[in-house]
C-alpha cells in the first residue's frame, strides 16, 4: 500500500552501512550533500522544502548502493 | 550447576529490604574488571531459587493489556542507558502485525557496568517474570535471554532458572549467548542476530514500520524487565508508594579495587551514592566518567550534589547511561584515560559504516597525539574536526559515544588540555587507572 506523505516534513537520510563512498550523490545535488575526507556523504538532517525534495529524490534514485532515502523527520519509534 | 533454594526468611534478613520490593541487596561488591563475580574477600553470592522467588513476589496472572496500564501508570523508562519509555515501545510493537520475540538484553555493552549481569546472577526469576509478562502482553511467540558468551556463569544461571520453571511457561524461553563484542548488545544487533544474521548493528532509519507482515522483535534491558515484574507485583499487593522500588535505579560505582553495585533512590545525590558504596569521596578537583566508555566526563564538583536521576544533571544530554559512575580516585591524566578508551572503542567498531571505520581510528590517533603533547600547531582544532566527522554518522550510536567522550574531555579537563596542546604533557599521562580492555588488533 502506498501512503501519501504530502504534508509530512521529510529529511534526507544516509544508510551508512550500505554506503560505499561512491560519491555520485554529492555530484548530483551538491546543495544538499557534501563529502567528508573519506568520501562519505554528509547530510544536514533538516526538513526539506518542496524544491529540495525534488533534488533529494534525484540523489536517492542515482545512488548505486541504494543507500539514500527520504524519511519523516524524527519519527521517534524506539 | 545447582540453584540454592534459599530460605525466604534468611534471604529477607540478608537483603534487609524484602518488605519493600528492591531488586538487590543494599550493596554488592563485584570484581573490578571482566566477567561479573564476587570481589575478593566478599561473600559468595546466593542465587534466588524458584521457591524463594515464588514466596516473595511471583506473579499470579499472565500478562495482557492490563500490564500495559500498570507499566504506564508507573511511568517506567528503559534502564539500558536510553531511558526510552517502555509503553511507547510496546504501543509501537502492538501496532505492528506480529511480534516475533521479546528479548531480555543482558549483554549491554558498557564494560564498566556490572548491574545487569549481577541482577541475572542473583535474581534470575525476577528477570524471567518480566520477560514472560512482556511476551504475553505483546503476544510474542518466543522469549529470549541474550547474554555474553564470555560470561558463562551468568548464562548457566539463567539456563538453570529456565529449566527450574519450565513446567510454568507457555512461551518458549531460549538462553542465547552473544559474541563477546562491545556492540553485540546493541538492540539492532540483537534483532539482526536473532533473525539469522551476524550480531552487528543494522540501519533502522528509513522506516521502522513493518506493516508488510515482517515480525518485529522487542528488546528490553534486564533491569527494565525486572522493574516491569516489580511494578506488577506492587500493583497486586498495593505496595505503598514510599516502599515502591520503581523510584530507584541500580548504579555501578568503580572504586580503586572493585566495582560496587548499589540500588539508590532517584532522588539521591551522586556523592551520597558514592559514599554509600565506598565510604569515601574522590577529591573535588577529580574528573568522573559518567555512563561508561560511551558516556562523558564531568568534574566531580559539578555533579557531586546532583541526583542520580538523569533529568537533574547539569546539562542537557548528560546521563548516567546504564548507571555508571567512575571517579578518578588517584591522580590521573584524563587525556590518557580518554585516549585508551578511544583506542578500545575504535577497535570495537563493527566496521560497517565508513565514518566509524575510518573516523574512530583517526579520532583515537589525535587523542594519543594530544596525550603525548605532540599535537603541535593544530591544537584542539584537529580534535574538534575529528569529533564532528564521526558524531551521529553511524547506523548505531557507537561513534556518537566516542564523540561525546572526546568533546566532554575538552571541557572537564580544560586546564590539562591546554598544557598538553602546548606540548607539556602531565606526569600521569604515561599510565591509566580505569580498567579499559585492551584494544583488539
Amino acid at each position: 500500500m502506498r501512503r501519501r506523505r504530502g504534508a509530512e516534513p521529510q529529511q534526507l537520510l544516509v544508510d551508512p552501512i550500505s554506503c560505499e563512498a561512491v560519491g555520485l550523490c554529492a555530484h548530483t545535488v551538491p546543495e544538499l550533500i557534501t563529502l567528508d575526507r573519506w568520501g562519505y556523504p554528509i547530510v544536514s538532517g533538516e526538513s526539506l522544502g518542496a524544491g529540495q525534495i525534488r533534488a533529494a529524490k534525484r540523489a536517492v534514485r542515482g545512488c548505486p548502493r541504494r543507500a539514500l532515502g527520504l524519511a519523516r523527520v524524527d519519527d521517534g519509534s524506539g | 550447576m545447582t540453584i540454592l533454594g534459599a530460605d525466604p526468611a534468611e534471604h529477607l534478613a540478608q537483603t534487609g529490604s524484602r518488605g519493600s520490593t528492591s531488586l538487590l541487596p543494599a550493596k554488592v561488591h563485584v570484581v573490578r574488571t571482566g566477567a561479573v563475580g564476587p570481589a575478593p574477600g566478599s561473600p559468595e553470592w546466593e542465587i534466588q531459587g524458584w521457591d524463594d522467588h515464588r514466596a516473595s513476589c511471583a506473579r499470579t496472572r499472565s500478562g495482557g493489556p492490563w500490564v500495559l496500564n500498570v507499566v504506564a501508570a508507573a511511568g517506567l523508562t528503559g534502564h539500558g542507558g536510553g531511558h526510552f519509555p517502555v509503553t511507547r515501545k510496546w504501543r509501537w510493537a502492538l501496532d505492528q502485525r506480529r511480534v516475533d520475540a521479546v528479548v531480555a538484553n543482558g549483554a549491554e555493552s558498557e564494560s564498566l557496568s556490572a548491574k545487569d549481569a549481577l541482577l541475572m546472577r542473583l535474581r534470575p526469576h525476577l528477570v524471567l517474570d518480566g520477560l514472560l509478562l512482556t511476551a504475553e502482553t505483546l503476544g510474542a511467540r518466543r522469549a529470549v535471554v541474550w547474554v555474553h558468551a564470555a560470561d558463562r556463569t551468568t548464562a548457566e544461571v539463567m539456563q538453570a532458572a529456565v529449566v527450574e520453571r519450565r513446567w510454568l511457561s507457555v512461551t518458549d524461553i531460549d538462553v542465547v549467548c552473544a559474541p563477546s563484542a562491545f556492540l553485540s548488545g546493541e538492540s539492532s544487533a540483537v534483532k539482526r542476530a536473532l533473525s539469522g544474521g551476524p550480531a552487528i548493528p543494522s540501519f533502522e532509519g528509513f522506516g521502522r514500520d513493518q506493516r508488510d507482515g515482517t515480525a518485529v522483535t522487542v528488546v528490553h534491558n534486564v533491569e527494565t524487565l525486572a522493574r516491569i515484574a516489580t511494578a506488577v507485583t506492587e500493583s497486586e499487593t498495593d505496595t505503598p508508594r514510599e516502599r515502591s522500588a520503581l523510584g530507584s535505579r541500580l548504579v555501578t560505582i568503580l572504586t580503586p579495587t572493585e566495582r560496587c553495585v548499589v540500588e539508590v533512590p532517584r532522588g539521591m545525590a551522586v556523592a551520597e551514592a558514592v559514599r554509600q558504596a565506598t565510604g569515601r569521596q574522590p577529591p573535588p578537583t577529580a574528573g568522573v566518567l559518567l555512563g561508561g566508555f560511551g558516556g562523558h566526563w564531568a568534574r566531580w564538583a559539578d555533579v557531586a550534589r546532583r541526583t542520580v536521576d538523569t533529568a537533574d544533571l547539569p546539562r542537557d544530554g548528560w546521563s548516567l547511561g546504564p548507571g555508571v559512575i567512575a571517579p578518578l580516585w588517584e591522580p590521573a591524566c584524563g587525556l590518557a584515560e580518554t585516549a585508551a578508551i578511544a583506542d578500545y572503542l575504535a577497535s570495537e567498531s563493527a566496521g560497517q559504516c565508513g565514518p566509524c571505520l575510518f573516523g574512530l581510528p583517526a579520532l583515537a590517533k589525535t587523542l594519543r597525539l594530544l596525550r603525548d603533547g605532540k599535537l603541535w600547531r593544530d591544537g584542539t582544532r584537529r580534535l574538534l574536526r575529528d569529533v564532528r566527522a564521526v558524531d551521529g554518522r553511524g547506523a548505531c550510536h557507537h561513534p556518537d559515544g566516542a564523540a561525546r567522550l572526546a568533546s566532554s574531555m575538552l571541557e572537564a579537563f580544560d586546564g590539562d588540555v591546554d598544557a598538553h596542546a602546548a606540548g607539556h604533557p602531565c606526569q600521569d599521562s604515561g599510565r591509566t587507572t580505569l580498567p579499559v580492555p585492551a584494544a583488539r588488533t
